[in-house]
């Protein structure tokens, strides 16, 4: 498979120089197999993504175990759902998890950063395929939307190859916190009816150099490339300004709080999927003290956007995702660190397809392995796309060949399917 | 150029008796199952306590058996700090349940007399003032309180610290409290107004990790020397990867006099400082993890005179009031008394 070339510094920045680098082709619906198309409804679907990077520790968050031998020294705290207790480091989203399920037995049977996301993302424990906002994008993403499938707000670059096989116009398109992306302004010395012409030009170049067998990947990523860019150039407006000192005041001034902010007006703008990264979750010493520290900047900043969402009606058309790549070993270390855990550890859903206030899965006393229902990242991805009106066990259509969305070896958790 | 003047003189010569080079263990009490926090001698020298990862406190008679352990139920999560009556009578801890507990020490099985909600978060610190009848204690609300020891009344609060204060403790002269944040800020506070009458920022002793977005530092000990002349602040230094706990323990010796950072007593390994005392000898020492050592220094010089290895990482450390001992709470679930002197032959 091919069909990504090019489309790899994208994930770093938003230069000229970046999208003319990124890979993309034409056709968003036409890619679409009907079976897929039928699917989807006539109301959008959006995916909300927070990332908890580095491994949130689900001991201090979605599964506490206080008084047990690993259990740390926070508490749990009774939810808006009884029964559920959550760690105390969470007490806003404590009162909202009548609208969130919770998974606690995730197994990703790895330890490792890389390998972990790839499976939280890809739903496939190897092999190179789209992540779940790739897909996303191209299944939910309009024809004439007015921004890039599939943003990711993020003060940190990794490199990510997010849509695969896919065409590049479904690869996330990383926006370094809420200033306005550089290189968003016409130069000056062009003016608009130049730039069109260029434009124009270029298209005539491309469509030439395909048509006389030029690779046309190349030619689709220069496409795509420039789309992405003009539908931002059309929508400056949403990076410019000061959000509100209401707004500040609830969601928080520090940078999580900012990209939350614009996290919001992406998604009130057209944004199919967006997601958020917070940092620093890698907590091998002092874990307690920085997941204070974390979770007390995310707690009110996510309920903060929960409720806007779920206010203004978007949230039943929106899966919220709250999820990292793995978790944090039970057992605390020397540095009174928790280390990497993909064995038995939790994330949050909620919103579109999601049924509220669910507990799937349990771990066993000491956290030191799931108890009941096991899950891995397979089953997570199915259970997105199923939630989204997905049919994941379905075909993408890629140019006469067909690959399997979900891994067909994995089935959606139906328990938490409304 | 004028030499600099001589720094005033700390260390009188050790009586025989005393040498930290000689320093060897005595006695070692157990916990079952996880490391050790913080530890104490009370100050008539007859028990230990110790806490550990999990909800408990630990007492053993200073000289022993192990079997003569008795575990004192009442914390709803670690306990980090503690401090006793000037008599010795009571316990006072400080726990991560925002509570601070009120123990009867001698009883033969201690009940908490009372648990006093004290702080909005995790209490960070507790400290006894010199004449017993106050007790200063911070914690996660970014504040300081004072409590009467007599009915534990709330005295005062003094608000000022923007992060997290990691420790207080009162000065000799009853009238004046220092406390020390997570930036590295240290307040001196008067007892008597709540204001800040002076304020210095270590900066050495915490780091930004721009990567993570974190800020890592914070004092893990804080002691006047019985003079009020000088106070020690255990911590950390030179951070470079706070979630990877890379960084190295230092000791900041401060001229409270002078209000000058006199010494920054450093450790040529990776971890943390987690406990400073002036031992009545004029010298200083500490305790550090997770390597695991004691360290011996002369007040005027940076590095140690003398290290004693620890057989698991030492997470405080306290002196016997003859100061001819010390406890060492350990990582290795090992509660450590070391002697400062030659063995028996």
């Amino acid at each position: 498979m091919q069909r990504d070339h090019g489309c790899h510094r994208i994930d770093h920045t938003l230069t000229r120089r970046g999208f003319m680098a990124t890979g993309a082709a034409a056709g968003v619906a036409g890619l679409a197999t009907p079976a897929v198309s039928q699917q989807l409804e006539k109301k959008q679907k959006r995916v909300l993504q927070v990332y908890l990077q580095g491994g949130v520790s689900q001991l201090e968050s979605w599964d506490p175990k206080p008084g047990t031998l690993y259990g740390g020294p926070f508490r749990a705290i009774p939810t808006s759902v009884p029964g559920m207790h959550i760690s105390e480091l969470l007490p806003h989203t404590a009162q909202r998890m009548h609208l969130m399920s919770i998974v606690r037995g995730i197994n990703l049977k790895t330890n490792s950063h890389h390998d972990g996301r790839l499976f939280m993302e890809m739903g496939r424990r190897s092999g190179r395929f789209p992540y779940v906002g790739s897909v996303a994008a191209k299944y939910l993403m309009p024809e004439n939307a007015p921004l890039p499938g599939y943003l990711h707000v993020t003060t940190r670059g990794l490199t990510d190859h997010t849509n695969a096989f896919l065409d590049a116009r479904y690869g996330q398109l990383k926006l370094a916190g809420p200033k306005i992306p550089p290189n968003l302004i016409r130069p000056k010395s062009v003016s608009a009816d130049a730039a069109v012409r260029s434009r124009s030009l270029l298209k005539r170049l491309n469509q030439r150099f395909s048509g006389r067998g030029g690779q046309k990947t190349f030619t689709d990523s220069y496409n795509a490339s420039f789309e992405m860019a003009e539908k931002l150039m059309a929508r400056r407006d949403l990076f410019e300004g000061e959000p509100s000192g209401k707004d500040l005041d609830r969601y928080g001034r520090h940078p999580f709080g900012r990209n939350c902010l614009l996290a919001r007006t992406l998604l009130e703008n057209g944004g199919t999927v967006v997601k958020v990264t917070h940092h620093g979750y890698d907590t091998h010493a002092e874990n307690f003290n920085f997941h204070l520290e974390q979770l007390g900047e995310f707690d009110k900043t996510f309920c903060m956007l929960l409720d806007d969402l779920q206010q203004s009606g978007m949230l039943e058309s929106t899966l919220v995702m709250i999820y990292s790549e793995f978790g944090r070993t039970p057992k605390i270390n020397v540095r009174y660190g928790r280390d990497h855990w993909g064995t038995a550890w939790s994330i949050a859903l909620g919103g579109q397809g999601i049924v509220p206030g669910a507990i799937v899965g349990a771990t066993n006393k000491k956290g030191t392995a799931v108890s009941e229902r096991e899950v891995d990242g397979g089953h997570l991805f199915h259970t997105y796309f199923r939630a989204l009106g997905i049919d994941s066990s379905s075909y993408h259509t890629l140019g006469g060949r067909s690959v399997p969305i979900g891994d067909p070896a994995r089935q959606p958790i139906q328990e938490l399917l409304a | 150029m004028n030499p600099s003047p001589p720094a005033p003189p700390l260390v009188r010569d050790l009586p025989p008796s005393i040498n930290p080079k000689k320093t060897h263990v005595v006695r070692t009490f157990t916990i079952d199952d996880v490391p050790l926090t913080t530890c104490r001698i009370d100050p008539a020298g007859r028990y230990v306590v110790a806490a550990a990862e999990n909800f408990h406190i630990y007492r053993w008679p200073l000289a022993g058996p192990q079997s003569a352990r008795t575990v004192l139920h009442g914390h709803n999560s670690w306990v980090r700090s503690f401090d006793f009556s000037p008599d010795g009578q009571w316990l006072y801890s400080g726990g991560y349940d925002d509570r601070i507990g009120i123990w009867p020490l001698t009883d033969p099985t201690p009940s908490p007399q009372r648990m006093l909600v004290a702080h909005d978060g995790w209490v960070r610190w507790v400290r006894t003032s010199p004449d017993g009848r106050l007790l200063a204690s911070c914690g996660n609300d970014n504040l300081l309180k004072i409590w009467d020891t007599s009915n534990w009344d709330l005295v005062r609060v003094f608000k000022g610290h923007q992060r997290y204060p990691y420790a207080v403790v009162f000065h000799p002269d009853g009238k004046r409290l220092a406390s020390f944040d997570l930036m590295g800020v240290i307040k001196e506070w008067e007892l008597s107004s709540g204001k800040v009458t002076r304020q210095w920022e270590a900066k050495f002793m915490w780091g930004f990790d721009k990567k993570f977005r974190a800020d890592m530092g914070g004092a893990r000990d804080m002691r006047f020397s019985p003079d009020g002349k000088y106070l020690a602040v255990a911590g950390l230094t030179e951070v470079t990867n706070a979630f990877a706990g890379t960084h190295k323990p230092m000791v900041l010796l401060m001229d409270w006099e002078k209000g000058e950072f006199r010494k920054k007593l450093r450790i040529d390994s990776r971890g943390m400082a987690w406990g400073i005392r002036f031992h009545p000898d004029g010298f200083l020492v500490g305790s550090g993890a997770p390597s695991g050592a004691l360290w011996f220094w002369k007040p005027d010089e940076e590095k140690p005179f003398h290290t004693f290895k620890l057989t698991g990482g030492g997470r405080a450390i306290d002196l016997s009031p003859d100061g001819r001992q010390a406890a060492v709470a350990q990582i290795d679930r090992k509660l450590q008394i070391v002697q400062f002197t030659s063995k028996p032959a």
